[in-house]
């Protein structure tokens, strides 16, 4: 049989193309719950439908995050109803929302919430009425299952995200170092969670210092302890420790003391504790509601959502703090409050990619890459064999001007954001492309408070922080930086504030 | 005739060589440490090929004739090399003997050929000629079976026929030969007819060298594999010597039917003989229906049902006639139902009620096994005893795992369950150990069922003594969080194995 040079090339090709088709299947996904647009619409000022409908309530929740639905759990849970949440989104949770698909539920942001500490009283009678602490015992199907993290580096997998293996000396004693200097800031006082409860003017000159310069004073310089600290302030702040308060820095590790192996999860992430929140409360939030003018009067306020006054004698502003000078008739802007830009993916896998060895597990890191790793959904399975899952991807741009990171999150286009992501994923687990069927993606300009040098003991935040009266704030920007415990603790306050207000007067 | 001479001697030069790899090779394959193996075979090969040519002197008449010859025995031991050191690694305690046996006769009949040959040419050409021609093509032959042998040799054939093949072409020279040097050759005729039989020899090998290589690898495995399957879940393999059949999942063995029923009857009878009138049984795990068959043994039952997650597994112990005469068709009764689910979601979304629970998991060798151990699971699964209910859970060894033994007997105590540890022996597992566990204390039963092989009454105030050896370790608990068995396990057996 004689082939042709030019049969043999065809067949070549042919055969290229079949591979080629098989190398790329095909990926679906695009951006979803995309909410800059209203943001937009506040910042720009734009017009609004006239006033139609009048409601009064006693109190008017604006924004339907944690610190919103906690301070409605907190006047529902004293009998107190005659109050709404609106939130502006769809969705309420804030950063705690939530995905489903045929597979399993899974996070959009926040994820988990650290084993809280005594002091964290609010936290803990949520959790008891919602059944996770019992007697106190934590139910263990809540806490986080072993194996729980897991660090890419030198080509493996370790058990932990804190570095353990290839070690010099010098990294061992700075880190040993790090962790005894921890420990007298845990004696301190000092940090603690909420962190109201600790604060003090002794360490207002930690707040003014990055806290990369303070690891510098300190002597220490290992690449490898400074890598680590780096990806906890990125982790926790979306912002680099050169980006972060040197006080903001220390409170991420000296305020908790982790009393039960942790954190605490669900399979959606905080958006579960969200669910059980809306359980209680039924219409009392209203989603898909945008507030856009709020207008103090005499006697009461007014806030206009849609074509809507509601008239209220009280209002709690738990949506981020930096929208209220766009909403609120004569408030000046704020300088102090910055926000770090966050991507987040979620990763539908139609089987699980072969692993570089370890067992697969929760929250999994790479040394070195911009983004910081992805957390497991079918994780808390009760299962022992799983066969599909959905991973949460998340990724700071910490790296340059928040502005200038808004600018590219909104400016590149699905499968510029698609392909890095599988970029970053395959050098860990080179056969991801084989494994995703659909990548959906959420942009949030604004995801986080970012303690930067100076914001902590600012007096614009403890002015806002500390206000009585009709308008209250409540968001978790006001303690600095947000976690689910600050949300719900300035909630939780604002509530209290209201109700003692009221309880005075009844 | 010059040119197919030469070519000849390209031939068995490569055959030479062929013979002397594949010796090494098998050695390396079968007996490992490949270095060694390799420099014995090729020292041992050069040093017969010498005493072949020292020996060649002592030939002085007949040399065609006898050249034929060696080629014909060449091809035949050199041939059937390969088969015959498999069969003899498989069914003889000498291989080692036979094996360099074997490399000495060929390195002898090798070193023979080319002296001989070079003396039947030798009034044909010049001298140095002869050497130049004959080393030549010698040594080109040698190459191309060095580079044949790894590339199309080993990987396409096998060794077994390759040594064939080249035996093969050892006997197709010596035909050859008697035409080349007919006018030396005594009688054509008879050494024809042998070339022949010799070829023919061959080329049944050659057809049936599978059925050489099956026979002889099947007793190097020990046991003759009688099923093997990649389910969805695991790999199963069952193994039958004799009358012992053996099933092994992901390679763990699960049991030896010579022995099983010990371990069987320990699993089920000291706990379910102690439930007042048992109705109602749940067994999580025991896809293999022998701890199925025990329960059946008591005519209050009602009703067995079985969760297990792999329906390959359970259909198999439903249907294979070997083993549903060794499960007793217990899966074919009607009181039986057998539902295929993951077990932890199963026992934690079911409602019903049971008065015996066995949990028979394999061992908690990883983290999804281990959520199996937890005291979630046990919580989950006590959920479902009756007031007079009893559960035993299959705990890994006392004795080569004490740590993991008595990690799952305090995870139960701390899933609020009262728990009587014990053990027995079953000989192809070692010590083993169960834990009957309940919301009240447990009673030891006054009567067991008739007929059992192991377990008796008097027997049982025994198992559920510890010597020292086996007592109690200090162990924190289980937990979905903080998985300390499936480490403590892992840690046991390195301290066996090392």
């Amino acid at each position: 049989m004689r082939v042709s040079r030019r049969k043999f090339l065809q067949a070549g090709s042919a055969a290229l193309v079949g591979l080629s088709v098989k190398g790329d299947r095909p990926i679906t996904g695009s951006f979803v719950n995309d909410s800059f647009q209203l943001g937009h619409q506040l910042r720009d000022r734009s017009t609004f439908p006239e006033v139609r409908k009048l409601e009064k309530h006693s109190v008017v929740i604006v924004g339907g995050g944690i610190a919103g639905l906690s301070a409605a759990w907190r006047l529902h849970k004293r009998g107190f109803t005659d109050f709404i949440v609106l939130e502006m989104n769809d969705q309420p949770g804030g950063n705690s929302r939530w995905g489903q698909n045929e597979i399993t539920a899974f996070p959009w942001a926040a994820h988990y919430v650290p084993v809280p500490g005594p002091k964290a009283a609010y936290v803990r009678e949520l959790f008891e009425e919602l059944g996770v602490l019992r007697n106190g015992e934590w139910d263990e199907r809540y806490l986080c299952f072993a194996p729980q993290e897991r660090l890419f580096l030198y080509g493996r997998w370790q058990q932990g995200i804190e570095p353990a293996i290839g070690l010099a000396d010098r990294d061992r004693e700075q880190f040993r170092r790090f962790e005894e200097l921890i420990h007298k800031f845990r004696d301190s006082g000092g940090f603690t969670i909420p962190m109201e409860r600790g604060l003090s003017p002794k360490q207002a000159d930690l707040d003014r210092l990055p806290f990369s310069q303070w690891l510098r004073a300190q002597g220490m310089d290992s690449t490898i302890l400074n890598w680590y600290l780096n990806y906890c302030c990125r982790d926790d702040y979306g912002a680099l420790a050169s980006d972060t308060s040197a006080w903001a820095g220390l409170h991420y590790f000296a305020s908790r003391e982790p009393e039960e192996k942790g954190p605490l999860t669900w399979p959606e992430g905080n958006g579960w504790i969200v669910k059980r929140l809306l359980e209680r409360l039924g219409p009392l939030v209203r989603s898909g509601r945008i507030v856009h003018r709020i207008e103090p009067r005499k006697n009461d306020l007014s806030v206009f959502c849609g074509d809507t006054e509601h008239k209220t004698r009280f209002v709690i502003f738990a949506a981020p703090t930096f929208l209220a000078p766009y909403i609120v008739e004569g408030m000046t802007r704020l300088q102090e409050f910055e926000y770090s830009p966050w991507l987040t993916a979620n990763l539908t896998l139609d089987r699980m990619p072969a692993s570089c060895g370890g067992d697969s597990t929760w929250d999994n890191v790479v040394m070195n890459s911009p983004t910081l790793g992805y957390v497991d959904a079918m994780h808390q399975t009760l299962q022992s064999r799983v066969e599909r899952t959905v991973w949460t991807f998340y990724w700071a741009l910490a790296d340059g001007a928040p502005a200038e990171n808004r600018r590219r999150l909104l400016e590149k286009d699905w499968s510029y954001w698609k392909e890095a992501i599988l970029h970053d994923l395959e050098r860990v687990h080179p056969d991801i492309r084989q494994c995703v069927s659909r990548i959906d993606l959420m942009r949030l300009g604004h995801a986080m408070a970012r303690p930067k040098p100076g914001a902590i003991f600012s007096p614009e935040r403890r002015d806002l922080a500390g206000r009585n009266g009709r308008f209250l704030f409540a968001n978790s920007d006001l303690s600095g930086f947000s976690i689910f415990e600050e949300a719900q603790y300035r909630g939780v306050r604002a509530a209290e504030k209201v109700l003692a207000t009221l309880g005075g007067k009844s | 005739m010059g040119i197919l001479l030469f070519i000849s001697v390209l031939l068995i030069a490569a055959c030479g060589l062929i013979y002397e790899l594949i010796a090494g090779t098998l050695a390396s394959y079968l007996l490992g440490d490949s270095v060694l193996q390799f420099s014995t075979i090729i020292g041992c090969y050069l040093f017969a090929m010498g005493i072949g040519s020292a020996l060649s002197r002592y030939l002085s008449r007949g040399l065609a004739y006898r050249f034929v010859w060696i080629e014909l025995m060449l091809g035949l031991i050199g041939g059937f090399s390969s088969a015959l050191l498999f069969l003899a690694f498989a069914y003889s305690q000498g291989f080692q003997i036979i094996l360099y046996a074997v490399v000495m006769v060929i390195g002898m009949l090798v070193g023979l050929e080319i002296p001989i040959l070079m003396r039947i040419v030798r009034e044909r050409y010049q001298f140095r000629d002869v050497v130049a021609h004959i080393l030549t093509f010698d040594y080109l032959g040698a190459l191309g079976a060095s580079l044949l042998f790894p590339v199309l040799l080993v990987p396409h054939l096998g060794l077994v026929r390759s040594a064939m093949l080249f035996g093969l072409v050892n006997v197709a020279v010596a035909l050859w030969s008697t035409f080349l040097f007919a006018k030396q050759l005594p009688s054509v005729r008879g050494l024809r007819v042998l070339c022949a039989l010799v070829m023919c020899a061959l080329a049944l090998g050659l057809a049936q060298a599978r059925r050489i290589t099956t026979a002889a690898e099947d007793n190097i495995y020990a046991d003759e594999i009688i099923f093997a399957r990649d389910t969805r879940y695991q790999h199963i393999v069952l193994t039958r010597f004799k009358d012992d059949i053996r099933l092994f999942l992901n390679s763990h063995l699960q049991f030896s039917s010579r022995d099983e029923y010990r371990y069987h009857e320990a699993l089920i009878h000291p706990g379910l003989a102690a439930v007042p009138a048992p109705r109602r049984v749940l067994v999580l795990g025991g896809g293999d229906g022998l701890a199925v068959r025990e329960i059946l043994r008591y005519p209050q039952v009602e009703s067995v049902t079985l969760v297990d997650l792999d329906p390959e597994m359970t259909r198999l112990f439903a249907t294979h006639p070997m083993l549903t005469r060794l499960n007793q068709q217990s899966f074919q009764s009607p009181k039986v139902r057998i539902i295929n689910a993951d077990a932890f979601p199963w026992v934690d979304s079911n409602a019903d009620s049971f008065d015996f629970i066995v949990i028979d998991f394999p061992d908690p060798t990883n983290y999804s096994l281990g959520k199996l151990y937890t005291t979630a699971f046990y919580r989950a699964a006590a959920r479902h005893l009756s007031a007079q209910g009893l559960m035993v859970v299959q705990s890994t060894s006392p004795m080569f795992s004490r740590d993991s033994y008595w990690c799952i007997v305090e995870t139960l105590k701390r899933a609020g369950l009262k728990t009587c540890p014990y053990h027995v022996y079953v000989p192809s597992f070692g010590e083993w150990g169960f834990v009957i566990a309940s919301g009240h204390e447990y009673v030891p039963p006054t009567s067991v069922p008739a007929g059992l092989r192991f377990v008796s009454l008097d027997g049982l105030p025994s198992m559920f003594q510890f010597p020292p050896d086996m007592s109690p370790m200090s162990m924190p608990p289980n937990r979905l969080n903080d998985q300390v068995l499936v480490r403590a396990y892992d840690q046991d057996w390195k301290d066996i194995s090392h």
